[in-house]
């Protein structure tokens, strides 16, 4: 499979902190992989996932998504890029409250200038299949946390893009919101071969993913890899890690 | 920590915050002290009132500035309050009495007041000096200025009891809103501030059908006498239309607008672009909970633009028509051949120029045997038909011959209407009409001129609005051949005699006019063209001085309201303007969503008072003014004007608040 994004060496040193918030940082990802990234609170997830996504900007090193490099985009260029190769889910779901969930995921299509009918069909046919079509003339006020979650990364799905970044998306969720969100995350890379970043302090969440890097002080400090497919042992593997770092702490 | 030092800090904290809020009551408080100074001013209010009229004008006018500065505040306080709720839910939540919590923000009110009423202190004495200044320069005052105190003391305290009042009625108000809240009302109250919205077809439709049926209501004036305003009364049907449009702006905004907006959504070509898809649903849902503010902000607006556009009107019409009511500079009635020169004798005196021209003009009345007679031959000839129900006169068209008309209208410096005047032959009249013609006018018809009991046809080969003798000394004039006017000199002693008096070097020569009465007994046939302007402006300056505080308070609250309520929309919203910064939205585009979601409500308040003040100034000038001047885009200018600088004001608030909104939202 081809490499998709490349980080090499990157660094990120917030002003007014004393330690870097990533340190050196290299890594890549392939087209159509799932990957959980885990850590303590404050060891870089959610850094490494604003400077690849744009948001944010390294200190230094070099970032590279689909052959663009990240440091030579200007604010409106990087917004064209988030448009037509990023997809968010965040823990606080981030809907636009005046908006039915149709109309939400329909913002993205917009954005792109896709012709009405194609947006209407593509929102429809994506709705059916991951069973959220009952609810598309609601608003967000109207759904639960699950439903609304599931809004959200049909959002992010739905122009197919390189890749889903997604921060701590079962955070606020019960345990069957997530099990569905996680399932909907796992369809959608599949059969729409979406690539998948996902920051996670859950193991059980984590367990979804093919490939997990694990954070400490802004580094990557170990790799699992889904060895035989099968998420049990992969689940088993995480919570034994873990614990093993919780015990070196 | 106590409770003045901790107002101090989140006042000192939020300054950005406060700044308007400060600015906007220093503004109201600016005009509120200026108002009573000039209300207290006993200098200037000998100089302009002899009557009382003054006085109990400001006592009104106090009285609504008064109820306005209170909704103003209150509605400040309302939405600052809002703001803060999950902030006193903080408060709250760490154990904070609600009564302490009370005496915070009474204490924090107390100081922005207190700053407001030093700055409204300030520049309320300098804007008081300012009008006095202006008034007197313009009404050609002397007074004498170390009198007019910068700090009257009286209003200093009358201002400083009024918001002491103000701040224990916001007390009263907070309490009532914090001992009504529970504290999981506090902590979510942001969050429940939006419902679901209900769109319903019966009204939205009530409200366009209200609306337009006002507006053609009002339209129909324009038919004249055959309109309802004149068949049905003038005051049934206003009262009629002032509800139908109040309804439907009522309906049409909390209804109609969110109806149309959800049906423009199936247009899906035009709904699914990146900013319609936003800004649309983004309506519909503001207006949930916003109506009722963009209802009251519409009908604010209205008024204040039909204020102010018909006070302009009002004072430009009277002296635009001075040049129909008192052409002349100097015009007066000769009872006797000695009055002439001793008025010269007088005029000299006042004026050494030599462009002065006597021009002295008899008036023959003759009467008519024409079955169908213009109005203004019969005018003033009986009670209830004359504006001196003293002095009526005898019925008759008041003869002048073409030569003297010439004459006269040169003297007075009218050179364009003279061009439209050829000599007439001996069977030739030109009419002077007293109104403009709302239909065909007496053009081609032919009056047989009793002269010498011979009957003489004359025919008008046209009319004429340029009447070159005042109303008060010549209706229903006819200006005929000279020809004509030699004969009718002949069988007849004239009527009456007037002098016309015209040139530069008299103009505005109050004093003159002063001493002209003493000398004809207080004639009522005495005109002067600025004399009469000097008049209207003295009558009407200090209702259009007090009006217009209203008017500027009304301007400053409209345009502060709509501040607030859109910073307040845009900070409630400013998580999605960071998703939609996620998903690929440039700043540019943002801005456009903005600057959108800007313009629309305020444009609400802005299109819709604009259509009020256009009906309600076309009723007031067609159907409560005095026609005497022809229908022109000039005289609108005034009005135009008024609009103009409303538009003004609108656009500053509006750009301070896109720039503000858009501050709030995009990182940089």
């Amino acid at each position: 499979m081809p490499t998709l994004l490349e980080a090499k060496n990157v660094t990120k040193v917030y002003a007014k902190s004393q330690h870097p918030s990533l340190n050196n940082v290299s890594f890549s990802v392939t087209k159509g992989e799932f990957i959980a990234i885990m850590g303590a609170s404050g060891s870089g997830k959610t850094t490494l996932l604003n400077v690849l996504s744009t948001i944010d900007t390294p200190t230094s090193g070099d970032i590279t998504i689909n052959g663009v490099n990240l440091k030579n985009l200007t604010d409106s260029k990087a917004a064209d890029f988030r448009r037509d190769n990023l997809g968010f889910i965040f823990q606080e779901y981030l809907l636009l409250d005046s908006l039915t969930i149709f109309e939400n995921i329909a913002v993205p299509l917009t954005l792109q200038k896709l012709p009405p009918q194609k947006i209407e069909n593509m929102i429809r046919s994506l709705a059916e299949t991951f069973g959220i079509d009952a609810q598309l003339n609601k608003y967000p006020s109207e759904l639960s946390g699950g439903q609304r979650q599931r809004a959200s990364a049909l959002r992010a799905i739905v122009k197919h893009p390189n890749i889903l970044f997604a921060d701590e998306p079962t955070g606020a969720l019960d345990s069957s919101s997530a099990t569905d969100l996680l399932n909907t995350l796992k369809k959608s890379n599949e059969s729409l071969h979406t690539t998948i970043l996902m920051v996670t302090h859950d193991a059980y969440a984590a367990s979804f993913a093919d490939r997990i890097m694990i954070f400490k002080d802004g580094c990557i400090i170990k790799e699992l890899f889904k060895q035989n497919g099968d998420r049990r042992t992969f689940y088993e593997a995480i919570t034994q890690e873990i614990a093993k770092l919780d015990t070196e702490r | 920590m106590n409770n003045l030092s901790m107002a101090f800090k989140n006042l000192k904290n939020n300054f950005s915050f406060y700044a308007l809020y400060l600015l906007s009551i220093s503004f109201v408080i600016t005009i509120f002290f200026a108002f009573t100074s000039f209300s207290m001013n006993k200098v200037m209010l000998e100089k302009i009132s002899g009557d009382g009229r003054v006085e109990t004008m400001c006592n009104t006018i106090s009285l609504f500035l008064m109820a306005f500065v209170i909704f103003y505040m209150s509605y400040s306080n309302r939405f600052f309050l809002r703001r803060r709720t999950k902030e006193l839910g903080i408060y709250a939540l760490l154990g904070y009495r609600k009564s302490t919590i009370l005496c915070l923000l009474t204490v924090e009110n107390l100081l922005s007041c207190f700053g407001a009423f030093v700055i409204g202190i300030l520049l309320g004495g300098l804007f008081h000096k300012g009008i006095v200044f202006g008034i007197t320069k313009l009404l050609d005052l002397t007074v004498n200025n170390s009198e007019i105190l910068f700090f009257n003391l009286n209003a200093m305290i009358r201002t400083a009891c009024f918001i002491f009042a103000i701040i224990i009625i916001l007390a009263l108000s907070n309490s009532r809103f914090l001992f009504k809240s529970s504290l999981m009302d506090l902590v979510r109250f942001e969050k429940n501030a939006e419902k679901q919205a209900k769109l319903h077809v019966i009204p939205s439709i009530i409200g366009f059908v209200s609306v337009i049926l006002g507006y053609c209501i009002a339209l129909d004036i324009l038919r004249g006498g055959k309109s309802v305003w004149f068949t049905v009364g003038f005051y049934s049907v206003g009262m009629l239309t002032f509800i139908l449009i109040l309804l439907g702006t009522v309906l049409f905004i909390a209804s109609f607008l969110p109806y149309m907006v959800q049906i423009s959504k199936k247009n899906r070509k035009k709904f699914y672009t990146e900013t319609r898809i936003i800004t649309s649903p983004g309506f519909i849902y503001r207006m949930r909970s916003n109506s009722k503010t963009l209802i009251m902000l519409t009908l604010l607006s209205a008024a204040t633009l039909t204020v102010s556009s018909v006070m302009a009107l009002s004072l430009y019409y009277p002296i635009a028509a001075v040049s129909r009511i008192a052409p002349s500079e100097i015009e007066c009635r000769i009872e006797n051949e000695s009055d002439i020169s001793a008025i010269m004798e007088m005029i000299n005196r006042y004026s050494s120029g030599d462009d002065i021209s006597f021009l002295q003009t008899n008036i023959y009345k003759v009467t008519s045997t024409a079955k169908q007679l213009p109005m203004e031959y019969s005018i003033g000839t009986f009670k209830g038909d004359a504006d001196n129900e003293k002095i009526l006169r005898n019925a008759g068209f008041e003869c002048i011959s073409y030569s003297d008309y010439t004459a006269i209208l040169k003297a007075q410096g009218r050179q364009k209407a003279l061009e439209q005047f050829t000599a007439l032959n001996s069977n030739e009249c030109i009419f002077v009409r007293y109104q403009p013609a709302s239909g065909k006018d007496e053009t081609g018809s032919t009056y047989p001129l009793l002269i010498n009991n011979t009957e003489i046809p004359v025919i008008v080969t046209m009319t004429t609005l340029d009447n070159p003798i005042s109303f008060a000394n010549s209706v229903g004039t006819l200006i005929v051949s000279d020809n004509l006017y030699h004969m009718i000199s002949e069988n007849a002693a004239p009527e009456t005699k007037v002098l016309c008096v015209n040139g530069n070097s008299i103009t505005g020569k109050e004093e003159l006019f002063q001493a002209l009465p003493a000398y004809l007994d207080g004639s009522p046939y005495l005109q002067g063209n600025s004399h009469r302007v000097h008049e209207l402006i003295s009558l009407n300056s200090s209702t259009f001085l007090l009006i217009g505080f209203l008017v500027v308070l009304f301007f400053i609250a409209t345009g502060s309201i709509l501040y607030f309520n859109n910073i307040s929309a845009i900070a409630d919203s400013k998580s999605d303007y960071d998703i939609l910064t996620k998903m690929g939205y440039t700043n540019k585009k943002i801005k456009k969503i903005i600057r959108k979601q800007a313009i629309t409500f305020f444009s609400i308040p802005f299109l819709f008072g604009l259509a009020d003040c256009i009906f309600a100034t076309l009723i007031y000038k067609t159907a409560l003014m005095q026609n005497l001047l022809e229908n022109s885009i000039v005289l609108y200018v005034p009005t135009i004007l008024a609009i103009i600088i409303t538009l003004i004001i609108y656009l500053i608030y509006y750009c301070m608040t896109v720039h503000t909104c858009c501050k709030m939202v995009l990182k940089k």
